[in-house]
């Protein structure tokens, strides 16, 4: 409920204050809806390893190793191939954190901290340090610059992600059950719940939604390069936060989560157009980011 | 005859002897470098400018010492001639954010964006937009691939990187007393910036110093490992009379290396302004010297260039600040020329 109150107050507030400045023009909201897309396909991801009591830290290096990999090999193979490798990679990662946590029991959060450090590791080595350029142009229309009915392809994206994201979510047995598990893992075991798959399966989506934001980050900007999703990590987390999932599990919201990564996208545009200095911009962020989980948590905890 | 093509050949060598001897810096794609001191726009402008209303983006990289000097020079003379500062940004080296920093600045339509490009590939798509709105771009040091002069962009700014590089080789050899065995830790990655000074320095001390031979060398790519670089070539070469670091950062690394050796007598110099750095020079310690590069001025040049293209007057493509060699004897002098700041208290 808080991220709706706070989505209009800042918008409200933006678009007053910021109306000679052009916040309101089509092109500025189109903007925040392409600058958020990767971020909030990300934070679908994370809401469903949070609700199920894990947590994610390594979709940031996915989103640049899965990127990496989809423009080195469209350099030799058809864009489907481009594509299910991008994608597959973060699948891959997804899985390997999974089976370290679910069945090697290790806690997610240093499984994913080690594997976080080690695929930046890997995206650093993969090129040497080199940006690839994207010159395949059906690719870089169907994930980056390219549009459908006049709705930019990457606002096509969001829209799928979040309406898949919220129906797996809300109407689904595995829906149910990620909840559960995150609720209480052991009365979810006792009834009949596969904890433990549930958890693979819930950091393989994870490494999934970062391998499709790697796509359309190599798509957007036409190119590829190690540090994509980097600076990710706080933005995406403080998003799924401020959109009402809990950060220990049982508790979520898809289309919070879509608010809260608008938010977070509204608020550096906004900045930007208000002409503060860089370093105000960080401080006022981070105590509007501070206020808004401040209050979205003591909201879920009446 | 043969007395008319000496006499054509002297005359040619004395019109490229300055122009050689200023300029060994070249650009992105091979330009022939113009100083800053000849990017001036004239008073007799202002009106027209002032008349313009125009605006600028400065869309950086980074937040450091020598972002703020740049935009320090180019908010100085933006303001001398009316030209308003719209939007500064920070893209902390994230090429997404670096776009998504140029489309939010485009909806506040500047006429000028200053940026550094993070790199040729990213930027290419990054900047589009701003170039097929007729924005005037001035980049510095780094130039989106394909990008033409004149049609794309206004020109690209940087260092004399040369200069950087040979004043580092001269005060080296000077502290020295122009004889013994030199260590280089150059940037071991392909940036522009890096190499080309690096390489100065090794060709300044390769072809003017002939008692100075380069006996280790060393390519670093982790600021955080320079220490440890640092003791391996001096477990190797003990008798090294100087080191030349390829930036502050690492050059810090190599000092804690040379103190925990004990080492009073291996001479360092290094590249950009580092109040640690600086700090071991003033106490006389191992630090020989600094290379600073002249930010401000950086930053009055860009704006300079864009402000001349509005005005439809030719920029040339690639234009040099110059560099300033700070020593203990002029620590502060060298720190109001450089980022035209006081040095730091513990300097002075």
């Amino acid at each position: 409920m808080v991220v709706y109150i706070g989505f209009i107050a800042i918008f409200l507030f933006f678009a007053v204050t910021l109306y000679d400045d052009g916040f309101l023009t089509q092109r500025n909201l189109t903007n925040i809806l392409l600058q958020t897309a990767p971020a909030t396909i990300m934070a679908i991801g994370l809401v469903f390893a949070l609700s199920a009591g894990e947590i994610d830290l390594s979709f940031g290096s996915i989103v640049a190793v899965s990127a990496l990999t989809v423009a080195v090999v469209l350099q030799d193979y058809p864009l489907i191939v481009g594509v299910a490798a991008g994608l597959g990679v973060g699948v891959a990662i997804g899985a390997l954190n999974g089976v370290l946590v679910a069945y090697l029991k290790l806690p997610s959060f240093l499984v994913t901290l080690a594997t976080m450090g080690l695929f930046a590791g890997i995206a650093r080595s993969m090129t040497d340090l080199r940006s690839v350029p994207v010159m395949n142009e059906t690719f870089t229309g169907i994930f980056g610059s390219g549009k459908l009915f006049s709705l930019p392809s990457l606002v096509i994206w969001t829209a799928i992600g979040v309406g898949v994201g919220h129906l797996v979510y809300r109407q689904t047995r595995f829906g149910a059950h990620v909840l559960a598990t995150g609720d209480n893992p052991r009365a979810a075991l006792v009834t009949g719940i596969k904890v433990a798959r549930i958890r693979l399966y819930v950091l393989m989506i994870s490494g999934f939604t970062a391998g499709m934001a790697g796509l359309l980050y190599a798509g957007r900007l036409q190119a590829a390069k190690y540090t994509l999703g980097e600076s990710d990590l706080m933005t995406v987390i403080a998003a799924v936060i401020v959109g009402g999932t809990a950060l220990n599990g049982g508790k979520g919201s898809i289309i919070g989560a879509l608010l809260g990564s608008l938010l977070m996208g509204m608020l550096n545009n906004g900045l930007i157009l208000m002409n503060l200095r860089v370093s105000d911009q960080m401080i006022v962020r981070g105590l509007i980011i501070l206020l808004a989980v401040a209050v979205s948590l003591r909201d879920s905890k009446r | 005859m043969k007395h008319l093509v000496k006499t054509i050949l002297c005359g040619a060598a004395v019109m490229l002897t300055p122009m050689i001897a200023q300029a060994q810096t070249i650009g992105p794609k091979g330009e022939a470098a113009t100083p800053s001191s000849e990017i001036v726009v004239s008073d007799s402008s202002a009106e027209t400018l002032k008349n313009g209303n125009y605006t600028a983006a400065l869309l950086w990289h980074d937040q450091s010492d020598f972002v703020n000097a740049v935009t320090a020079g180019a908010t100085a003379e933006f303001e001398r001639f009316g030209v308003e500062v719209v939007a500064t940004t920070s893209a902390g080296f994230d090429a997404a954010k670096q776009r998504s920093d140029i489309e939010t600045a485009l909806t506040k339509k500047p006429s000028i964006i200053l940026s550094l490009p993070l790199d040729p590939v990213t930027s290419a798509a990054a900047f589009k937009e701003a170039k097929d709105e007729g924005v005037k771009l001035v980049f510095l040091s780094n130039l989106p691939a394909n990008y033409e002069h004149g049609t794309d962009y206004t020109t690209v700014a940087t260092d004399d990187l040369f200069q950087m590089g040979k004043q580092a080789a001269d005060a080296l050899a000077a502290s020295m007393e122009e004889k013994g065995t030199v260590g280089w830790i150059y940037h071991d990655a392909d940036y522009y910036v890096t190499n080309q000074r690096d390489n100065a320095f090794k060709t300044t001390i390769e072809n003017d110093y002939p008692n100075i031979s380069i006996v280790a060398e060393q390519g670093i790519s982790d600021p955080a490992r320079a220490e440890e670089i640092a003791n391996a070539m001096l477990l190797r070469n003990p008798d090294l009379g100087g080191i030349y670091v390829t930036w502050a950062g690492p050059a810090e690394g190599v000092l804690a290396a040379l103190r925990a050796n004990g080492n009073k007598t291996t001479k360092i110099v290094t590249l950009d302004l580092s109040e640690p750095v600086a700090l071991d020079m003033v106490r006389g310690g191992n630090v020989a010297a600094i290379v600073a590069d002249e930010a401000y001025e950086l930053g009055r040049t860009m704006a300079a260039a864009a402000m001349l293209d509005l005005l439809d007057q030719d920029v040339p493509p690639f234009i040099v600040a110059p560099a300033v060699t700070v020593t203990a004897d002029n620590v502060s002098e060298g720190w109001m020329q450089s980022l035209r700041v006081e040095a730091p208290e513990s300097l002075r």
